[in-house]
């Protein structure tokens, strides 16, 4: 967080504009995909472009590909144990479910 | 005690957020409040897990009100535990490094992390709870096509590592007391880290041993019946290092020292039965019976509250300036120690039994049970009610502490008793390990206590 | 993470249990709207991303008090467009009770979800916009407060984050069901 004058205000604005319609593209992508994708498998696909669209924002708007490893760190720890929360609960509803 | 000693232990003048923490009490206040106001309109009925479909469907109480008031705490806790992580990750004096800090900085970081890892969880399914009884939605109605073990593990994922929020702390100040009257280092500190860790972390993979019976499916239970068992190793570590810190140890009988003994031996029985109930069949037999009941009062009662009173023996001198009188101390811990005993033990045999808990009345078989545990309380009750007295009586007469009563290690015994509102004056320094009782692989040092102060057995 | 997360648990094992009852139901939201709002989310996720960007640099406090106004008109766009979904979804009686317009039980289910869901994540959007609203005016006030303000830095990384759930609240609300 120091005042530097290394970039303008132009390189900014380059950067970000990238980002977003890469964004948008994706969206787009996700769109498409849900309603001519008929596979099984066609939420998977829409939750990937999310969670890629998702780890864009993270990295990119939210610069994290820039903070300091103690950053970095929580943010992986929160994903870790959302995982396990996902993880341990569906042991549970998906067992159910098959034995149904 | 996190608040006063976690600065002081680490050199530092404050917390690393004082707005912050301000706010912290006034939520905590404001929810207990609202909690209170339940209470006093009449209550709740569904017992303070919230079981569903009968505190979303079927409860005609005050349920919304109550858990509102455990919503607002829970961000009383949260801010809570930025605030501690914040401190010890930026607020420790040049010197300090993470494997010099004392056990009880690391067990009230560690216990931080699960604050902030877990209450965001409690957090929604209280929402969700609320949401459900105000705009009827039906998640976990079954008759709608919900899922009523699904709020079972989502509070679960909250409420189970909320018991480790109150075991490590109690843990970390055993570390404290233990050393410094037996003046001996810690045995091996680097594990007891890694225990504080390895019990925060593990502890979050365990919550589904309070559902074997709840219709989960047997494969989960196996899961969470296996990561249960996983997770009392960390805790023999530190049952094991504690008992080798005592070895070859001038072992003073303070007050302080006679709560931590108790301590170690029922601890060590509470966490054995805890491993008794994490096996499915046994689970299955003694659920939701006195066994269970019996387990966690010797975690709670005895490990928690024995050890709270071990610190808040320990500290006084230095939060009020003023010594104790001793031999009263002493009384009151063999005292609760007996009482306490006789409360819970009968408890684990009721339980076994059969004897179920949550029923207002029992069965003619439990009564001698039941007296003896009921006579057991009496005791405990005077042994609570003990502290309270001569701890008030020493704040106006007891004698005036020196900054280090105990002559212990620490930062915090460096400063005056009580400590200066910038907590030192000038900076403190940090000249080596911590629990510096005597040089390593030493043979037992002289005893050192000062003996107006500290008493000598 | 973990609020928002238990939040996607629940809805991850209502619809493994549910599957076509929740495809049903997910056919009757909004794609526009929803396709819509996230387009404005993600724009306002680049006008705050920039906004913060600029903050740290010194002459371009223009550009920093702009992009942050960009941000909470697009949040407050994306308040009038969930407002008027709000309005369809209950002129269409597709709210939990007694009147509900779907027939399968498990439909409710998915449309309680989705209010839930919905009004938990636009009250952490006013939140959102009442910062980024403060940052503004306490600019206005002082100039030179945001110059690497560690207040901008947080209130653009929430920004973020909010951004982030709809991100994954779209596909779960309104991409579910089109394939049929």
């Amino acid at each position: 967080m120091r005042a530097r004058l290394r970039t303008n205000a132009g390189a900014i604005w380059l950067r970000g504009l990238v980002l977003w319609l890469l964004l948008l593209g994706l969206l787009t992508a996700s769109l498409l995909a849900a309603y001519h994708l008929k596979a099984p498998w066609a939420p998977a696909v829409n939750f990937g472009l999310a969670a890629t669209q998702a780890a864009l924002v993270a990295l990119l708007f939210m610069r994290l590909d820039r903070a300091n490893d103690l950053v970095r760190l929580a943010a992986v720890c929160g994903l870790f144990w959302l995982a396990i929360l996902f993880a341990l609960t569906l042991t549970d509803t998906l067992s159910r479910l098959a034995n149904t | 005690m996190g608040n006063f000693l976690l600065p002081l232990m680490i050199g530092a003048r404050n917390l690393a957020f004082p707005k912050l923490n301000l706010i912290s009490w006034y939520l905590n206040m404001a929810g207990g409040l609202l909690t209170l106001a339940a209470v006093l309109a009449g209550g709740i009925d569904t017992g303070w897990t919230f079981y569903v479909p009968y505190s979303t469907v079927f409860s005609n109480t005050f349920v919304t009100l109550a858990v509102l008031g455990v919503f607002v705490s829970g961000f009383s806790t949260i801010a809570t535990g930025v605030n501690f992580i914040a401190t010890v990750h930026y607020l420790r004096v040049p010197g300090m490094t993470w494997f010099r800090l004392p056990l009880f900085v690391w067990s009230m970081y560690t216990t931080s992390l699960i604050f902030v890892l877990a209450t965001p969880v409690l957090a929604l399914t209280l929402v969700l709870v609320i949401a459900e009884r105000s705009f009827n939605l039906s998640i976990f109605d079954p008759a709608r096509g919900g899922d009523p073990i699904l709020f079972q593990h989502l509070f679960w994922f909250y409420s189970h590592p909320a018991v480790y929020i109150m075991i490590l702390p109690a843990m970390g100040v055993i570390s404290e007391v233990i050393t410094c009257y037996a003046r001996r280092r810690i045995f091996g500190y680097s594990f007891m880290v890694y225990a504080l860790v390895a019990i925060a972390v593990i502890g979050f993979f365990t919550w589904g041993h309070h559902m074997f019976t709840s219709g989960m499916s047997p494969f989960a239970a196996l899961v969470f019946s296996f990561l249960s068992f996983i997770v009392a190793v960390p805790s023999a570590i530190k049952v094991f290092n504690w008992t080798a810190t005592l070895y070859r140890g001038q072992i003073g009988f303070e007050s302080s020292m006679l709560y931590a003994l108790g301590f170690l031996g029922l601890f060590t029985m509470g966490g054995l039965t805890g491993l008794f109930l994490a096996s499915v069949p046994i689970d299955v037999h003694v659920q939701d019976t006195y066994f269970v009941v019996a387990h966690f009062h010797y975690i709670m009662v005895d490990a928690s509250v024995s050890a709270y009173f071990a610190g808040l023996h320990f500290w006084w001198p230095k939060v009020t300036g003023r010594m104790y009188p001793e031999s009263w101390a002493r009384f009151a811990a063999l005292l609760m120690f007996f009482g306490f005993n006789l409360t819970f033990f009968p408890q684990f045999i009721a339980g076994y039994l059969g004897m179920p808990r949550r029923y207002y009345t029992y069965p003619p078989e439990f009564q001698v049970w039941n007296v003896l545990s009921s006579s057991g309380a009496a005791v405990l009750a005077v042994a609570y009610l003990m502290p309270l007295g001569y701890l008030t009586w020493s704040l106006f007469y007891g004698t005036r502490a020196l900054n280090d009563p105990w002559n212990a290690s620490g930062l915090e015994w460096r400063t005056t008793s009580p400590p200066p509102r910038e907590n030192f004056f000038g900076n403190p320094e940090v000249l080596g390990s911590p629990y510096d009782y005597h040089p390593k692989s030493a043979a037992p040092a002289e005893d050192d206590r000062i003996a107006e102060q500290g008493a000598l057995t | 993470m973990l609020f928002f997360g238990a939040l996607f648990l629940l809805y991850t094992v209502l619809r493994l249990k549910h599957a076509t009852d929740f495809a049903t139901a997910a056919r009757d939201t909004n794609i526009v709207y929803g396709t819509l709002n996230t387009a404005l989310l993600l724009t306002s996720g680049l006008t705050a991303a920039i906004a913060a960007q600029a903050s740290e640099r010194e002459g371009l406090r223009r550009l920093t008090l702009i992009c942050l106004t960009a941000t909470f008109l697009l949040g407050l766009a994306f308040l009038s467009v969930k407002g008027l979904e709000y309005h369809e979804d209950i002129e269409k009686h597709l709210v939990p009770g007694p009147h509900f317009a779907l027939k399968a039980p498990a439909t409710q289910l998915f449309v309680g979800f989705y209010w839930l869901s919905t009004s938990v994540h636009a009250i952490h959007l006013s939140i959102g916009i009442g910062l980024i609203v403060r940052l503004v005016w306490c600019e206005w006030r002082a100039p030179g407060f945001l110059l690497a303000s560690p207040q901008l830095e947080v209130g653009t990384l929430y920004w973020g984050f909010v951004d982030m759930v709809w991100i994954f609240l779209y596909p779960m609300l309104y991409l579910d069901g089109r394939g049929a």
